[in-house]
């Protein structure tokens, strides 16, 4: 059988994906325009809360909030492309750009988590030292190690796009026009493709993705704990940060499946982004659905089975309190509804549906992350996180958000959404050379009487 | 003698691999040719030499340099400023993890980012023989040698179903 010439199968995926950077979707002027509008009106936001002052800690309930829902969401997306590439799967290569490009997010995350940082009360209250995983550490300990590491984090989810976005670069500066190709040659600094560059860049890539997963944890470690869990007195849970780590991946998936129907939808992608990317990852969001309950049982199962004054505390203030319509609305979006949705097969297979139940989760990781964040940052006050636990007559009310609060959230959402889009002008929302490499190793074969993929795994 | 590169444009890997027998056996060394493509074929597809890499070296360091700082850091302070707490150690080994496991983490992650422009061998500023068609699936294989073998080196190419060859 003659040999498929190589320019006649990858040329055409190679001018189709960089051609996706310089022609835009439509109305995406107006999309910028609104989104920049609402970014501003964020940034402004921020600014009013500061000029607030951090001593009211329960006005940065809403703020901490929404920092963690970008960290959840946002942070995590990159692993949903890690941890397949590691394990060698085909089907990822399509979306490993979509997921890791998420990483320029995390430059948003890290710069409004600043004065989340400053609001953060310090470990000496009144001369006398709270409780906290820091022990006898100096009294800005969690403010300075936190900021190192979402920073570390930013930095490495930064370089891991870099290093896998080089040969694309390199593909810039071969094929695009303008500013794009000036771009393409500065940052793809002389990569060319030989052996030695490529077996660099995959190793860079397994690296860069390990430490991404070793930091991402760690961060979800440090803010459960100092954002949330040490705020309030008497709540000791060692499942919480698992639980906060373990609701990041789910909704890591979800904000990947949504950006891939966008990209299917308005980018173009539907030749590159196909019903198995989708599958695939509905199995891994009905994984960590399941693991939600799981998470949050085994948490629960404690507390319950316990009955001490500080386990009733802490069922009484983040469960059946004054949130329990918001712990509900958690309840259901991020694990009851998905479930019986994501158990059918064929709505595993339907790209519609499953953006409809990335919705949901999202916002059901919402939900919960008001619930935990507002509960621990009302409940917090100079007297109160010196007690053995918070008596009930110190619960916080219910409380609505402030104007402030919705236009920060808004405004950090859009200005994280602009970034990610404007980075679409850059690099194609599609990985050409890994997009060359699943043609290169993958082939339809007859087998008996039935056509099979077969997938070459040369490592 | 100045030494100039030659590079020959194949458009599948059976003749890039054709192209490199054709380079050994003309007797070009392995270290004299480079195959370029846009995308990571499986290792030894055109028989070309593996390269050795050490790509661990520059995360090992830095986990190391930066384990060691923390445990300075933490054992430091922690001597400098005695505080009994509830009978524990002085040196308490849990409250120093956080600090450990971070500085190690962000210490391994810098030198990984600094790694990658070194090891890659980047910046190149002169591509050398190059064609932008690498990107669009062709195989590149260059040849770096004395001005005289250049001849040699190109009827190899011709002879293995070479598309184009250029000089650079």
């Amino acid at each position: 059988m003659a040999q498929e010439t190589n320019s006649a199968k990858y040329s055409k995926a190679t001018l189709d994906l960089i051609n996706t950077t310089m022609i835009a979707p439509k109305k995406m002027k107006l999309i910028i325009m609104i989104l920049s509008i609402l970014s501003i009106l964020g940034i402004i936001g921020i600014v009013l809360k500061i000029l607030n002052g951090f001593e009211d800690k329960s006005a940065w309930g809403y703020y901490a909030a929404t920092i963690s829902f970008l960290l959840t969401t946002a942070a995590a997306a990159p692993m949903v492309a890690i941890a397949p590439t590691i394990a060698k799967a085909d089907w990822v290569r399509p979306i490993t750009r979509i997921a890791s490009l998420f990483s320029v997010v995390g430059i948003v995350t890290a710069l409004a988590s600043i004065p989340l940082i400053f609001a953060l009360p310090p470990l000496i209250v009144d001369e006398t030292r709270r409780r906290s995983i820091w022990f006898e550490a100096t009294n800005y300990s969690p403010h300075v190690w936190f900021a190192l590491s979402i920073f570390g984090l930013t930095l490495c989810g930064l370089g891991l796009l870099y290093s896998s976005s080089i040969p694309d670069l390199a593909a810039m500066r071969d094929h695009g026009t303008g500013w794009r190709k000036k771009m393409g040659k500065s940052l793809s600094r002389g990569f060319i493709g030989t052996d030695s560059q490529w077996k660099s860049l995959q190793m860079r890539i397994g690296m860069m993705g390990t430490f991404y997963f070793l930091m991402l944890m760690f961060v979800n470690f440090l803010f459960s704990i100092d954002f949330a869990l040490s705020l309030v007195a008497g709540w000791k849970d060692a499942i919480f940060p698992m639980y906060h780590a373990m609701t990041s991946l789910q909704s890591g998936i979800a904000i990947c499946i949504l950006a891939m129907f966008f990209a299917r939808k308005y980018w173009g992608m539907e030749n590159y982004i196909k019903v198995p990317q989708f599958w695939a990852l509905s199995k891994l969001q009905l994984a960590t659905t399941v693991l939600w309950f799981y998470f949050f049982y085994s948490a629960f199962i404690v507390f319950w089975y316990g009955r001490s004054a500080s386990d009733q505390m802490v069922i009484n203030l983040l469960i059946i309190g004054p949130y329990l319509p918001v712990f509900l609305g958690a309840f259901f979006l991020e694990f009851f509804v998905p479930w019986w949705i994501l158990v059918w097969n064929r709505v595993r297979k339907s790209i519609p549906s499953l953006a409809v139940v990335a919705c949901l989760v999202l916002i059901g990781v919402l939900l919960d992350r008001i619930r935990i964040f507002v509960i621990s940052w009302s409940t917090y006050s100079n007297e109160v996180i010196h007690k053995k636990f918070v008596p009930e007559q110190d619960f916080p009310q219910f409380m609505y958000p402030s104007v402030a609060d919705i236009i920060v959230f808004i405004g950090l959402v859009s200005l994280s959404t602009l970034i990610f889009i404007l980075s679409t002008r850059i690099l194609p929302l599609v990985s050409v050379w890994e997009t060359h490499q699943s043609l290169l190793l993958t082939k339809v074969v007859k087998y008996v009487r039935t056509d099979v993929i077969a997938i070459g795994k040369p490592d | 003698m100045s030494k100039k590169s030659i590079l020959g444009l194949f458009d599948t890997p059976d003749q890039g691999a054709d192209a490199l027998d054709g380079l050994h056996n003309a007797g070009f060394e392995s270290h004299e040719c480079d195959v370029l493509t846009g995308t990571p074929y499986p290792e030894g597809t055109f028989g070309e030499h593996v390269p050795q890499h050490r790509l661990f070296r520059f995360p090992l360091f830095g986990a190391i340099i930066g384990l060691t700082l923390s445990i300075f850091i933490t054992t430091a302070t922690q001597i400098a400023y005695p505080l009994v707490t509830g009978g524990k150690p002085i040196l308490s080994i849990f409250a120093m993890l956080i600090i450990m496991y971070e500085m190690t983490m962000l210490s391994a992650v810098v030198t990984t980012v600094v790694g990658i422009i070194f090891e890659s061998r980047l910046p190149k500023f002169n591509l050398g023989a190059y064609d932008t068609r690498i990107t669009e699936g062709l195989i590149g294989v260059v040849v770096n040698c004395e001005e005289k073998d250049l001849s040699k080196a190109k009827k190899v190419f011709t002879d293995s179903g070479a598309l184009d060859t250029k000089e650079a």
